[in-house]
């Protein structure tokens, strides 16, 4: 479309698009953006070594969760108030996995309940051992972490 | 417009218009075939907007070679931190750089303390906050628990004590 101007002279005003160049530009990219993707979602697990330091002392009469591994298919918990056990329980499985099921229904279960309902666990301390690997220490994070226990630590640990 | 010897239509009109072109000579050759170039420009569009923004979100760290993460249901976000890594070999990488073997550092943990020092250094020369003592730690899954609790150890006792272990999410 043609329009007059004030001075008379005839300009186009609609500016035409080339549309190979575009479409070679938007092949190029989706190419590129496709090609560098990760397609692995890589997240973490955040431990907090909050022993003898201030976050440990942040709260009075708060419950500890220690969890102790004996080996792959058996840990002992300890439920500590103020630094001294009020309950345990010794948790075992066949296999790794029906240890971590029946960690879990330990924690959601009566381990973690008193007269006034549910326990808040402050911190929670894993104690590894070397029959233990870290995929499976990883497992036993996850299983805290989904029952809302945030502050872990894990510490170090001699022996089988 | 003509495209590798076929008649493409920019627009709805171009295309009504190279349609009854072909109509006229439907008895004759029909062989042509039209491309909607405005859904496809649109559709090119659309993914590249998606691919930015689903890409561009969060940083990514990268896995050192020989460390295959364990798998977690429940990750976080990775933050950018320093990043030590234990190979299944059982080599301990820091930023990529091989500092030397576990047992070694197990024995001898001034070796990784130092490097740690420098990262420490270089972050109050670059940083007017205080130290966050962040760290991503990558372990092969299946390195003993102990060594990497002992890595950890070492980690905290350099003010390290915000440990990001890396996962694979599962989502």
């Amino acid at each position: 479309m043609r329009k007059k101007t004030g001075l008379g002279t005839k300009k186009e005003l609609d500016a035409q698009l080339n549309l190979t160049p575009f479409i070679d530009l938007l092949s190029t990219c989706v190419c590129f953006l496709l090609i560098t993707a990760v397609w692995i979602e890589i997240g973490t697990v955040e431990v907090k070594q909050s022993h003898g330091t201030e976050a440990a002392a942040e709260e009075k009469d708060s419950y500890d969760l220690d969890l102790v591994f004996k080996d792959a298919t058996q840990m002992r918990l300890n439920l500590k108030k103020n630094g001294k056990r009020v309950r345990k329980l010794d948790v075992k499985g066949e296999s790794f996995e029906s240890m971590l099921a029946s960690l879990n229904s330990a924690i959601t279960g009566k381990f973690l309940l008193n007269k006034k309902g549910l326990i808040k666990v402050a911190t929670a301390t894993v104690t590894p051992r070397s029959s233990v690997n870290y995929g499976s220490l990883i497992s036993t994070l996850d299983i805290l972490r989904k029952n809302q226990i945030m502050n872990i630590g894990v510490l170090t640990a001699k022996g089988n | 417009m003509i495209l590798n010897n076929s008649m493409v239509a920019s627009d709805a009109f171009e295309k009504h218009l190279i349609n009854r072109k072909r109509k006229k000579h439907w008895g004759i050759k029909a062989a042509g075939f039209t491309l909607m170039l405005t859904s496809m420009v649109d559709m090119f569009s659309m993914l590249v907007v998606f691919l930015l923004q689903t890409f561009s979100s969060s940083p990514e760290i990268l896995v050192t070679k020989g460390v295959e993460l364990p798998s977690s249901i429940t990750p976080s976000q990775v933050k950018e931190a320093p990043v030590l890594a234990i190979a299944s070999d059982g080599n301990l990488y820091l930023d990529q750089k091989l500092v030397a073997k576990t047992s070694l550092i197990s024995k001898k943990p001034n070796i990784l303390l130092k490097k740690l020092d420098t990262i420490k250094r270089n972050w109050a020369k670059s940083h007017k906050t205080p130290f966050t003592g962040e760290i991503n730690l990558q372990a092969d899954r299946e390195v003993k628990s102990t060594t990497v609790a002992l890595i950890m150890g070492i980690l905290t006792s350099s003010q390290f004590q915000s440990l990001e272990l890396a996962v694979v999410g599962q989502r």
